[in-house]
């Protein structure tokens, strides 16, 4: 009974000692982006959200068990000079604890997906239906091998490159982006239909998803930060899914930039006619 | 223990036929697998003759690996004990004694134990040097010892291929499980013998084709040899594919052999609710590779067949996705295959060094067999990325499901350490080690498994070391408890309490040093499957590197110690650990057929105290043997 007590009482310190320090990595930075750096979209603050909640959740459950094995190590061993008899306490079944253990961790499991998971897809699914209305910025993106192209049908862009002639992304700022996403290789002499799997990944952005030869898949999302590959190196297009030799090199800079520097950008380009 | 197989040897071999010398087993492996791939290659380009093409071509080189592995299986033994006893000779028996019945087909399966333990750690050591030198590129951010992406991609795929058929599903399953699942059984031997002793040789035939697969030109695809990638690849995939298909008939036919043998060989006595836990693990992993293994055995030759002819099957013409989802069927099943052998591990383990009875033994049991259930529908959460919306909600909550029955592992290991009186000895510091690196595992895969959060996680090096804590902290750990916990059993020997400590300790930190570090760099986004990266991750990388490196020599100091133990160590008394299962109801090594006379067992293996019934009646020893 005495370690029992003595068990429960460490296991509730620690654990607040734990939700306290998990806390503070949390808001050790903006949108709770703390050890979760993706945070400077939409989708990236929901991601970052479930993976703060889910955090709090393991908190406790990672001191019972880790305290359970420490505790038993340090009270339970049999010291050195005693003799190993068999131990005095034989319990074979307590219905008590495999009761609350089996009815808590099937509600710890309800509690997750129902929140953060069924709710942040929720809002995932929601920021997918865009209206015309919201005055979606579309950028059509080809994956091949190995290389991302991006072009922005409403401004006639076909193929945003910076001054290096390396292929860039602008987007302009809190203004919802449908990145319509095809893998296929334009510039491939007769095989133009076939690539392989990419995927769009935008560390920054906290979200990423496979482009698939012979689909058309889109993701839609809005930028909350005016950052930039330069500034901010996670926020960068890169290829998340093993497409080959080229893999490591399949990508591209990023800058999200106001709504007034993005229509210059635009015009500039779409008169530089690349 | 020469002594004990040279009797047995005049109980097998028929006088009648003279005794000739043989070359050696292997060496005679050797030149018929040669002579087998030249006639079946020589026979392709007959039958598909053109003066352009070259003598070996993609399809020479798929027909000469099939003529080069029956030539292999043939030379290896199979030509004296299964052909010619089928044409009516009498098989001659198995001659060789000492070392030397090691390197040949063997029918004791405690040798094909052997065998499979060696063959494990020999690619435990191949595969983990090639992880060194991943980790000894990754120390920069430009090329280094890897001057193409391809090389180190295809180390990559060397890497997880040899990890996961050969060591992560071998060990524990064809090692551990071939020489003990009898034994705890009281069992005198496995029902197909000889198709298990056949079966052992096809792994270092599996090894040796995946690993040399690169000189037919670079594969990048990584473990899972996906299409469509692998279609644009070299035709070292085709022998990825081949290799991994001699890997996968290799486990299946342990677990057909085990699951027979578990079923109808049991001593009277050994009921359901007696049966130890180590055998209900190796029974529910053994059910999952009959069901699995087909599955993606038939994938991989669909691949193969789809790569030589071009059938369009997995690419933006057919079905580009079709592939992956057949991996991962497979995919996930096989992660428990994996897992729970170490998960019944534990709790073998630890009533004996607590001398405490079991908790809650029916939900540790419950536990491995809901695991084996669920495990088939959890596998397209490997597909987050690219899966419809309305499956997401389904397999997410699947995948938070399987934690229930995994934590019973938990609550019998818990229930039974409480109160109890620990002997803290190596094998059970091990276990509690591996407690604690599965416990991260399994907590980071709550993370994994949120959808939301994994649209992040997915593909970065959170990943990567989610699933190596599950696998070498849950596996690896665990079988390195269970090889000190069984070396009095394999030898009569045993281990320097010191070193075991002190190698436990030293692979335990270096471990943690080594992957925690993995969920920073990939939430820092690092992404799976790059040689080179941007400069900003340089640091976070060296230091894991570093980390990395003490952690393979770790698990050098583990083999050396366990090695010399083997050979050299001191000798104990039998049972060393005053064990209840049957294992330790014989002599150590225990002889040709296990048991003199049969056991008889009359109460369940994991009861202590006062009072308890002992478990086990006409228990004969064979007497100890020098």
């Amino acid at each position: 009974m005495a370690n029992m007590v003595l068990f429960g009482v460490l296991w509730v310190v620690i654990s607040l000692l734990g939700e306290w320090g998990v806390t503070a990595w949390i808001n050790s930075a903006p949108n709770g982006a703390g050890p979760y750096f993706g945070t400077a979209s939409n989708l990236g603050v929901i991601g970052a959200g479930a993976f703060d909640f889910l955090l709090w959740v393991a908190v406790p459950i990672f001191v019972f068990v880790v305290l359970m094995l420490v505790f038993s190590m340090i009270r339970f061993r049999v010291k050195k000079g005693e003799t190993a008899n068999e131990a005095k306490n034989q319990t074979r079944v307590n219905k008590t604890f495999i009761g609350i253990w089996v009815v808590a961790s099937i509600l710890v499991n309800i509690l997750i997906w129902l929140h953060p998971n069924a709710s942040g897809l929720e809002q995932v699914f929601a920021a997918q239906k865009i209206t015309a209305k919201e005055h979606p910025l579309i950028v059509d993106v080809t994956a091949r091998q190995w290389e991302w192209i991006f072009s922005y049908p409403q401004y006639g862009i076909s193929q945003a490159v910076n001054s290096q002639g390396n292929d860039v992304l602008y987007l302009p700022v809190n203004r919802p982006v449908k990145f319509v996403l095809q893998s296929f290789d334009p510039f491939h002499t007769y095989d133009y239909q076939i690539d392989v799997i990419h995927s769009f990944w935008i560390p920054g952005f906290g979200v990423k998803q496979d482009v698939v030869p012979g689909e058309t898949r889109t993701l839609v999302l809005t930028p909350t930060q005016i950052t930039s590959t330069e500034k901010n190196p996670m926020v960068r297009v890169q290829c998340a899914e093993d497409c080959g030799p080229g893999h490591p090199y399949m990508e591209a800079n990023v800058h999200v930039v106001s709504a007034s520097a993005f229509a210059q950008w635009a015009k500039a380009q779409a008169a530089g006619g690349s | 223990m020469a002594q004990r197989a040279s009797s047995v040897e005049v109980k097998t071999s028929t006088p009648v036929a003279p005794d000739r010398r043989m070359m050696p087993p292997v060496l005679r492996a050797l030149l018929f697998a040669a002579i087998g791939f030249v006639v079946l290659d020589a026979l392709v380009v007959l039958l598909d003759y053109s003066p352009q093409s070259p003598y070996i071509s993609q399809t020479g080189a798929v027909a000469g690996w099939f003529g080069a592995l029956v030539g292999w299986l043939l030379g290896i033994g199979g030509y004296e004990h299964i052909i010619k006893p089928m044409l009516g000779y009498d098989d001659p028996g198995y001659k060789q004694v000492g070392w030397r019945r090691f390197f040949q087909l063997a029918d004791d399966h405690k040798v094909i134990g052997v065998q499979y333990l060696v063959f494990s750690t020999g690619t435990f050591l191949i595969a983990g040097l090639v992880a060194m030198a991943m980790r000894f590129q990754l120390m920069s951010w430009q090329p280094t010892i890897f001057q193409y992406p391809q090389s180190y991609l295809n180390a990559v795929g060397i890497h997880g291929t040899l990890m996961m058929f050969t060591v992560a599903t071998v060990a524990m399953f064809g090692g551990l499980g071939n020489y003990m699942v009898p034994l705890m059984i009281g069992a005198k031997e496995t029902v197909f013998s000889k198709a298990s002793g056949i079966g052992v040789w096809l792994v270092p035939a599996g090894v040796l084709t995946v690993a040399f697969s690169p000189l037919l030109g670079a594969w990048t695809t990584g473990w899972r040899g996906y299409e469509p990638l692998a279609a644009s690849d070299g035709v070292g995939m085709l022998y990825y594919y081949l290799g991994v298909f001699a890997l996968t008939t290799s486990s299946l036919i342990v677990a057909l052999n085990l699951v027979t043998t578990i079923l109808f060989k049991r001593t009277k006595g050994l009921t359901w609710n007696r049966l130890p836990l180590f055998v209900w693990g190796i029974l529910t992993v053994s059910l999952l590779t009959v069901i699995w293994f087909p599955e993606i055995q038939t994938t991989f030759l669909l691949a193969l067949t789809d790569k030589m002819a071009l059938l369009n099957m997995f690419n933006g013409l057919g079905h580009a996705l079709g592939f992956s989802e057949f991996f991962w069927l497979f995919g996930h099943p096989e992660v428990y295959i994996v897992v729970v052998p170490a998960l019944a591990m534990w709790n073998e383990i630890i009533p004996v060094m607590t001398r405490k009875s079991l908790f809650a033994r029916p939900m540790a049991v419950l536990g491995l067999v809901f695991v084996m259930m669920l495990s088939g529908m959890v596998w397209a959460h490997h597909m987050f990325t690219n899966m419809r919306y309305s499956e997401m909600l389904p397999f997410s909550f699947f995948t938070e499901m399987i934690s229930i029955p995994t934590g019973f592992a938990y609550l019998a290991a818990i229930g039974t350490i409480w109160n109890s009186r620990m002997r803290l000895t190596t094998p059970m510091l091990l276990v509690l080690m591996s407690m604690f690196n599965f416990l991260i595992g399994g907590l980071t895969g709550l993370f994994v498994a949120d959808v939301p959060a994994n649209l992040q996680l997915h593909n970065t090096f959170f990943v990567v070391g989610h699933f190596h804590f599950t696998i070498i902290g849950g596996m690896v750990f665990s079988w390195m408890a269970a090889m000190y916990y069984w070396l009095p059993k394999f030898s009569g020997r045993t281990y320097n309490e010191f070193w075991g400590k002190f190698g436990a300790i030293w692979v335990f930190v270096a471990f943690n040093a080594t992957f925690l570090n993995f969920f920073v760099l990939g939430l820092h986004g690092m992404n799976r499957w790059v040689s080179v990266y941007p400069k900003y991750l340089q640091p976070e990388n060296f230091w894991t590197s570093i980390a990395a490196f003490f952690l393979g020599a770790g698990f050098g100091i583990n083999l050396i110690h366990i090695v010399w133990a083997w050979v050299k160590g001191p000798k104990v008394q039998e049972n060393p650990w005053q064990a209840k299962t049957l294992e330790w109801q014989t002599s150590s090594p225990p002889p040709r057929y296990n048991f003199e006379e049969l056991p008889v067992v009359v109460a369940g293996f994991y009861n202590y105290g006062e009072g308890a019934p002992e478990p086990v009646i006409v228990a004969k020893q064979v007497g100890t043997q020098a």
